[in-house]
Parts: C-alpha cells; structure tokens; sequence
C-alpha cells in the first residue's frame, strides 16, 4: 500500500511535468498509425501518460501490451465498451481486446484482483470501495474513465401501481444489483428523502438483474432500482412498471466506470492511455442520439446483451413505454460521458460514509484525485481532439450537480 | 545330520504356542510334531482348537506367539513358493479363467518361461486333476468339485515341496469329495509328495494320512497324541474298510473326538 | 418372447407418459387472457409496438414458454450447434463440449489422484485411521462452497471450474478405493503371498481387478457429482459451457433456452452414465 503511494505521488510529479509542457504538438491528431499523423499523436499519447517520449522514440509498436483481457456485465451501461470493440476504436489504438462476459459484479471484482482481466467495466463507486478495502483487501483500482451517466430506473410491481408515493413504501422490499453500486446510494438517498430509513423501514436485497425481474414476476421483491434493460424488460413482460429514471433523481449521475489496477497502469502507462483514448471515442459516439439505434441493434446480438433489441432501444433513446399504458419521452434517460468528475467520487464516498460502509476518516479530495483519473482522461481528449457528441469536460473537474433538490457539492467545494 | 534324519524330520514343528492377545488363553500351546519327506500326514480336531492357525503358521501366512518351525534345516519366517496351499475356500481369483489362474501361478514359479511355456505347464497339472475340457471356463461357471481341483492344481503347479490343503474338500458333496481324494492320493503317490492336511473327516484322514494328529479341544488345545495308520498305502476307498485295523482304528479316532478331546486340555489345564 | 413383450410395453408407457407431460404442458401455458391491472391499451399503436405486440412484432413469451416456443427456441440452437460468433456466442454443442473437456480434465485428474491415493489408504490402515477426519470433513462440501476459496486462491477462472470438478469427484473415488481394496478377500491376498508375486503383478492381478468393481461405482458416483457441479460452476465462473449458457440464457429470461439445456445436461449425464454401466458391466466378476 505504502509503496503504491510513493510510487503514485511520483507518477503524479511527472505528469504534472508533461502537463507543463506546451502540449500543441499532438493536439492535433489522433491515433491513426496509417497517416502521417499517427507518430506525433503516437509521442502526444506517450507524454500525456508521463513517460518521456525519448526512451520509445523509436519503437513503432505504440502500446506495451496489445492483447486485453476485458469484462463486461451484460447492461446497457456497458455500451461504450461494446462499441469501442464492435466499432474499431480499440482496433484503431492497437488494442485487440478480448470481451468476457462476467456474470456478476463480485466476480467482476475477483478477477481483475487477480489479474486474469487486465480491465473492466466496473460500478462507479467499485474503484472507491475496493481503494479503501470495503468489503475486501485493499487494492489500488482506479476508475480510468467513466462509460455510461444515467441509464438506471426504479422499477415497481405492477400490483403497486397507486402506491406511487414512496413514504408509503414501508415494508417493501428492493432489489439492488451490488453493495456498492450507484443503484444502492442512489435508491438509499431517494428513499431518505421521502422519510424512509433504508436499513429499517424496507428491506434491500443484492440480486443480479435478470433475478430481478423473475423475483418480481414471483412476488418476492416490491421492486428494484437496477440497470437497463432490466428495467424495461420488466415493463416488456409486463410484470413491472418505470417508477422514476435515475435521470430523475440526479440527471448526470455516473453509473459504470471503466477500470483497472495501479499496478497495471504503471506496467503498461502507453496501454492505459491508449484504452482511455479509445473509450473516450466510444462514449462520445453512444452519447450522439443519431447513434442509438445502431448501438441496440449491435447490443442486442448474444454475444453482448442477448436481449430482444425493442428493449434495449427504449432504454436507449428514452422513447419507451412505462408499463402503465403511456409512452414516455425523455432524451436524459441514458447518457455517456467519459469523465470521472472528482465531485462524483466525493458524492459517492459521502454517501458510503453516511451509510456506514466508510467509517474510519479518510482526505475526500485526496481520495478522488487519486481513484478518479478525471485529469488523465481530459488529456486523452485533447489527444484525440473534438469529437461531436462529447461535450467538453468541467474544467477542474468538480461540477456542481443537484441530486432530488440537493447541490453537490455544496459551496466551498466540501462534501456534506 | 545323517542323511535318514534329514529325511525323517523334513518339517520340525517344535514348542509352537498362539495367543491372539495378551491376558487370555493361549489357542494352542506345546505343539510339536515332525513331518518326514513323501508323507501324508493329516490333523483331526474340533473348530476351534487352532488346526487352521497351525496351517497358516507352516504356510508362513501367520506368526506363532512362540516356538518354531524349521523346514529343511531353514526355519520358516514367511510364505514360499516352498510351500503351496490349497485353501478352504478354494481361493480361485474370479476374474481369471481357471487356465489363467494356473498360469498365474507358473509365472510365479518360472518368471523367465516363454508365454506358451507357461500355458503349456499350465494345461499339464489342469490335465492332471481332469480338467482339460474347462481350461478357459471363468471359476464362475464351474462346479464346486471343479473350483476346488483348480485349486489342486495350481498348488501342484509351483512343485511345492510341502503341500498344505486347509479342510480342501469341507464344501464338497461326498460322491466329489470320494472322487477327488482317489486323484489325490494317486497323485501324491506318483510325485510323492509331502502333504500336511487338516480335516474333520475321520473317514478322509484314514483314507488319506500316513500319520494322523489329534488335537484336542481349544483354547489352551494340545497334541493329544499322534496315530500311525497300520492300512497298506494301497487302500482304495471301496476295499478300505475291509483291511485289518480300519475298525480299530476308526473306533479309536471318534472316540477321541466324540469324548476324550474334550478331557485332555482340561487335564492338562 | 415374454421379456420382449415386456420391454415394449415398458417403452409405450414411457410414450404415454411423454404424451401425458406434453398434454399438460401444452394446456398449463395456454394463452390466457391478460391478468395485469394495466393490459396493453388497444387503441395505442406505438405503445403496443414497444411491448412487442405490434402487428410486425415477433412473438414474445410470457411466463414459461409453451412447447412450440419451446421447439422454436430449440431449433434455432441445435440448428447450428457449433456456430461460433467470438467467444461469448457459440452454439450450445460448443458449450457441451467446454463442459465435457472440463469435465474430462478435473474427473481425469482426480481419478488419477484418487485410485492409487485410495490404494495407499486401503492398504494401509494406519494412514486410513490418520486421513479419515480429513476426508470426513472435505467430503461433505458442496462444490459451490469451494468456488470463492477456489477463486481466491487460484485466480483462474478455467482452473477454478477444473478444481472444483477435481475436488468433488475426488471423494467418491478415493473413498471407493480405499474401500474395495480394504476389503479384497484375504484369501486372495494369500495366494499372491504364498506363490511370492511381485508387488506391481500382486497390484495389477490381484488388488485391482479385485477391487474394480467398488472403484467404477465410485467413478460413476464421482462422475455424476462432476457433472452437477460444472454446471453450477460454470454458471459461477462463464465463459464458456453448458452452465454458463444457462446463465446467459437467463440472463435473457429465456425460459425455453434454459429447458433446452436442462435437456441437453439431462441427456449427457444420463448417457455418461450409460457408459459407465456398460465399463462396469465389463468389470464385474462373479465369485
């Protein structure tokens, strides 16, 4: 741990020297080896991530390991990722990476520990919690970017239909995905905020999604706040109805993460920054509208989401039926952002504090410096240059946001 | 060691004694007898008075508590190819053909024989016991008789020079039994072979034995003493009972076990 | 004559009884009307589309399929069995293949550690006495209970599902050993003694065949064991294999693609089995 910190703060020194370097020369190009271009964006890639360009001046293989293991958890937010493979941009990096399939978020976190995925779709607040040792041994893992902001909903039964209102949800039972998740802090706040003490006065289960939607086919759970497109597959089966989008509750929320571990980032620095690039190309693409409906078209096949693309579609445009007979718009339902603001990590740590999963003191600021590499990814930007559907990053990296009414963070850049 | 001594006294048991565990009765104490070479000598006794011990003592299968047995000058620590058993059961591994059971003793015997080698030596003692026609019959598919002249013959097989045969013919219907005992005796006359067998057959052991030992009753069982058969070594078993001395010495044998087996130990104890 | 007969009433109750299953599967999933407080409103076209009831929508299941979804459903996977579109879309025979060639590694390797381990025990009973706790205690463990120790230690997905495969079908094994051996008839370990065999023919000749019939029911029995426990680890651990293409199946909601592989395992574990009947059938000797 010790060590990690050391050589992290060192790593920190350097790029903060190649921040200060005037960084005009690979502004202008992205990473396409067959143009003339491609080696001065080679070099721009290999200073952003702090290494001097000197040593591989002359190497014309630009990333240290090109075949990546890479997980995924069969959601929605996991489209950034499908589509940086399905649509070249990893190709383009000289990445070939190797998509697998993981079938929970424990097993997520297990691997990528032990080092059989060199990377992952992780949840939002899993860089932080493993960061800290929350529910497991300590291991540096860092979120290298955002995938996906918004895209989650709580879904109820449909016996429930009038009871709306959440105070009068006492006694019912919710299904969350993983503990820590933007899906548990996030139903956790919006049920305080109507009154309702989340460990007392309901009952919150850890159940993967499609279990989901089968226990509340079943009667076992009142609802679930989960990622899409459970929450439209429930409506499609006509056994739940869309309570609220969490675009609803905090519209820019992050839900899913892309990650690895320090280690892995220090091993191969021009890998790391070369995934960041093409992630970085692959949420701007998901976030134009124009391109949803290509993205459920691939997201649909088996290899990816394996489900009917008439439901991945409605949870991606947002055009979709809410299980109560009416059609609902709302372009907001699911986002992309590659940005891991450091606001959000302090939201996140905030709230694992406020329910008890944090207890020791810990330097917030320090903390989201160090997991969320929100500086890293807005110098890859730079390097692949204006994309269309990306929208230019908070400079600083803390935006203020209103999560049910609340500002985030509140004046003074403190946390609660 | 004069030649005659040696061979008069081809097995030497001497002072054998058996306790199965320490505080409790010995099974059989005092055990002392000699074997000469080409003898056949038979052991009578009731269940119980350690006759199959004694057996297994001489096989080298188990170890007497105390005493010896010296074979040949050499004293007997464990099994040999010196010794060849037939047992009670008759002991035939299931999975092989009554052939390969006896070829599963002649490699034993002669681990450098060629495979037609062994088969032939092999066919040869099955011949022997009648058994030509069911060499490659599983012991399964056999008769009671039959399982037990395999048996006969694979301990024939190893040219054992003491013949051990533990109650061989118990199981057997007394028509098999009679016929199987002529074999035996013919052809342990023609190889002259030394045999020492337990039976609680008395009309088997004066059909058979040169020698008979009585033993008497367990635990704590001893010699009661040891019977020389007076019948010519040409008895057959449909003349025998007309010889001179059949009678006396069958009165004499079930005597013993009908009542006085019971009184030696207890006089001794 | 009269066992012929037997045999073929035997087969038409068993197709009566499929008739019977079919019959009430058939009615027990009829469409019935919708129950939902909020049926699907008639007069709205693009919301009835969007729940895949438009007039151009393809059928969609509600609640367990019927046995033509079913058949569909089933089609379209043996159709092309070994299709294979990257790692995390192959046909269902792949699947049963990954499974098989686990099964095959993990099983193969816990019979080569438990038959001349069970040796060791059978013949020894003071190792039998000193191991007994141990395997007492590791026996009853289910597999799913070793997959997160296996994880951690591991870390390795594919070695993982191949030791808890090892580790669960090691017992039965070990145990069957160690008992067939224990209980070879003295006798026939007499006659090895007193013809003087060398210890790999009285190994080979004697306490094996002897002991063959106990050993292939203890692989039987661990081979079963192996093939519940892939399909609960590979649901665990994916990838690849029948487990893990129930689990993504499910992952689907996709009831009749998850009964087809409840078949296929179905039909694999029983013709494993078969085949293990038939090597049994072979070993066994009458005393």
């Amino acid at each position: 741990m010790k060590r990690f910190f050391s050589s992290k703060t060192a790593e920190s020194a350097l790029r903060c020297d190649a921040e200060t370097e005037p960084f005009t020369a690979c502004s202008c190009g992205i990473m396409h080896f067959s143009s003339g271009l491609g080696r001065r964006g080679f070099l721009g890639g290999l200073a952003a991530a702090g290494i001097s360009g000197t040593a591989h001046a002359n190497s014309v293989v630009p990333v240290e390991k090109a075949e990546l293991k890479v997980g995924f958890v069969p959601i929605s937010c996991a489209a950034p990722l499908i589509m940086a493979v399905a649509k070249g941009f990893f190709q383009e990096e000289g990445l070939n990476v190797h998509l697998q399939k993981i079938a929970g978020w424990a097993l997520v976190r297990d691997r990528l520990l032990n080092g059989e995925l060199d990377a992952s779709q992780l949840l939002a607040p899993m860089p932080i919690s493993l960061s800290l040792g929350l529910g497991s041994a300590a291991q540096p893992v860092r979120a290298i970017t955002m995938q996906n902001i918004n895209g989650q909903a709580i879904t109820l039964a449909l016996k429930h239909h009038n009871r709306r209102d959440p105070r009068d949800w006492k006694g019912m039972t919710f299904a969350i995905p993983f503990e820590y998740s933007m899906h548990n802090l996030l139903l956790r706040d919006y049920l305080a905020h109507y009154g309702l003490d989340p460990d007392h006065d309901v009952t919150l289960r850890i159940t993967s999604p499609p279990d989901m939607v089968a226990n509340l086919r079943a009667g076992n759970i009142d609802g679930f706040l989960g990622p899409d497109p459970f929450n439209q597959r429930a409506v499609y089966e006509q056994i739940g109805f869309i309570q609220t989008l969490t675009a609803q509750i905090w519209d820019g929320h992050p839900c899913c993460a892309f990650g690895m571990t320090q280690p892995f980032i220090d091993a191969y620095p021009n890998t790391y920054s070369a995934l960041q690039r093409a992630m970085i190309r692959a949420a701007a693409w998901m976030n134009a509208p124009e391109n949803r409906l290509e993205a459920a078209r691939i997201m649909a096949q088996p290899a990816y989401l394996n489900q009917p693309e008439i439901v991945i579609r409605q949870s991606l445009t947002g055009h979709y039926a809410d299980g109560l007979g009416v059609v609902q718009d709302n372009p907001h339902r699911a986002g992309y952002s590659p940005y891991p603001y450091y606001s959000m990590a302090m939201w996140i740590e905030s709230q694992l504090r406020r329910w008890g999963y944090l207890q020791r003191p810990t330097d917030a600021l320090k903390l989201a410096r160090e997991i969320y590499l929100f500086d890293d990814v807005v110098q890859q930007a730079r390097v692949v240059g204006p994309l269309s559907g990306l929208q230019d990053p908070v400079a600083g990296g803390f935006p203020e946001f209103s999560v049910l009414g609340q500002t985030f963070p509140r004046a003074g850049g403190q946390a609660l | 060691m004069s030649n005659e001594h040696a061979v008069t006294r081809f097995i030497e048991v001497s002072q054998l004694m058996k306790r199965y565990k320490p505080g409790i009765p010995a099974v059989f104490a005092d055990v002392s007898f000699t074997i000469a070479q080409g003898e056949f000598v038979c052991v009578i006794g009731h269940s119980g008075c350690g006759k199959s011990s004694i057996l297994n003592i001489l096989a080298g299968l188990e170890k007497a508590s105390s005493g010896v047995v010296i074979m040949n000058g050499h004293e007997i620590t464990g099994p040999s190819l010196e010794r060849g058993v037939v047992f009670q059961g008759h002991a035939l591994l299931p999975w092989f053909t009554a052939l390969q059971n006896v070829e599963f003793a002649v490699r034993s015997r002669h681990p450098k024989y060629s495979r037609a080698k062994i088969k032939e030596e092999a066919e040869q003692y099955l011949n022997m016991v009648g058994l030509g026609a069911a060499l490659h019959k599983k012991p399964s598919e056999l008769s009671g008789g039959m399982r037990q002249r395999v048996g006969i013959a694979r301990a024939f097989s190893v040219e054992p020079s003491l013949l051990l045969m533990d109650e061989p013919f118990g199981a057997l219907d007394a028509l098999t039994r009679g016929l199987i005992q002529e074999e035996l005796l013919g052809v342990c006359a023609r190889t002259h072979q030394t045999v020492f067998m337990i039976t609680h057959d008395v009309d088997e052991a004066i059909f058979l034995a040169d020698r008979i030992v009585l033993m008497s009753n367990g635990p704590g069982a001893r010699i009661a003493e040891i019977v020389k058969n007076p019948l010519p070594r040409s008895r057959t078993r449909e003349t025998m009972h007309h010889e001179e001395g059949f009678y006396d010495l069958r009165n004499h044998l079930v005597d013993f076990l009908v009542r006085r087996s019971a009184l030696v130990t207890k006089s001794v104890a | 004559m009269n066992s012929f007969s037997e045999t073929l009433r035997a087969w038409g109750l068993t197709a009566f009884l499929c008739v019977l299953l079919l019959a009430g599967w058939y009615i027990a999933t009829f469409p019935a009307a919708s129950h939902s407080p909020y049926g699907i409103p008639d007069g709205n076209a693009e919301y009835q589309a969007l729940m895949g009831h438009g007039p151009n929508a393809a059928s969609h299941s509600e609640g367990f399929p019927t046995p033509k979804q079913f058949l569909d459903a089933a089609w379209i996977q043996l159709r092309e069995p070994f299709h294979d579109r990257g790692p995390n879309d192959r046909g269902i025979g792949w699947q049963l293949g990954a499974s098989l060639l686990r099964v095959a590694l993990g099983y193969g390797l816990a019979v080569l550690v438990a038959v001349p381990g069970g040796f060791i025990i059978g013949l020894s009973p003071l190792i039998r006495r000193a191991l007994d706790p141990f395997i007492q205690i590791l026996r009853p463990i289910s597999p799913l209970a070793w997959m997160p120790i296996a994880l951690y230690t591991i870390r390795n997905a594919e070695e993982c599902g191949i030791f808890v495969i090892f580790i669960c079908s090691l017992w039965p094994v070990l145990i069957n050993t160690a008992f067939g051996v224990a209980a070879v008839r003295r006798d026939w370990l007499n006659v090895a003694k007193t013809l003087e065999v060398v210890w790999w023919r009285q190994i080979f000749l004697v306490l094996l065949p002897a002991a063959a019939p106990t050993i292939i029911t203890g692989m039987r029995v661990g081979l079963g064991i192996a093939w519940l426990a892939i399909v609960a680890a590979e649901m665990l651990v994916g990838g690849s294999g029948i487990g893990y293409f129930v689990w993504n199946q499910w992952n689907n909601l996709s009831i009749a693609n998850v009964l087809l592989a409840v078949l296929m395992i179905g039909i694999t574990g029983m013709v494993l089995d078969l085949l293990f009947g038939f090597i049994q059938r072979r070993l066994t000797y009458v005393e």
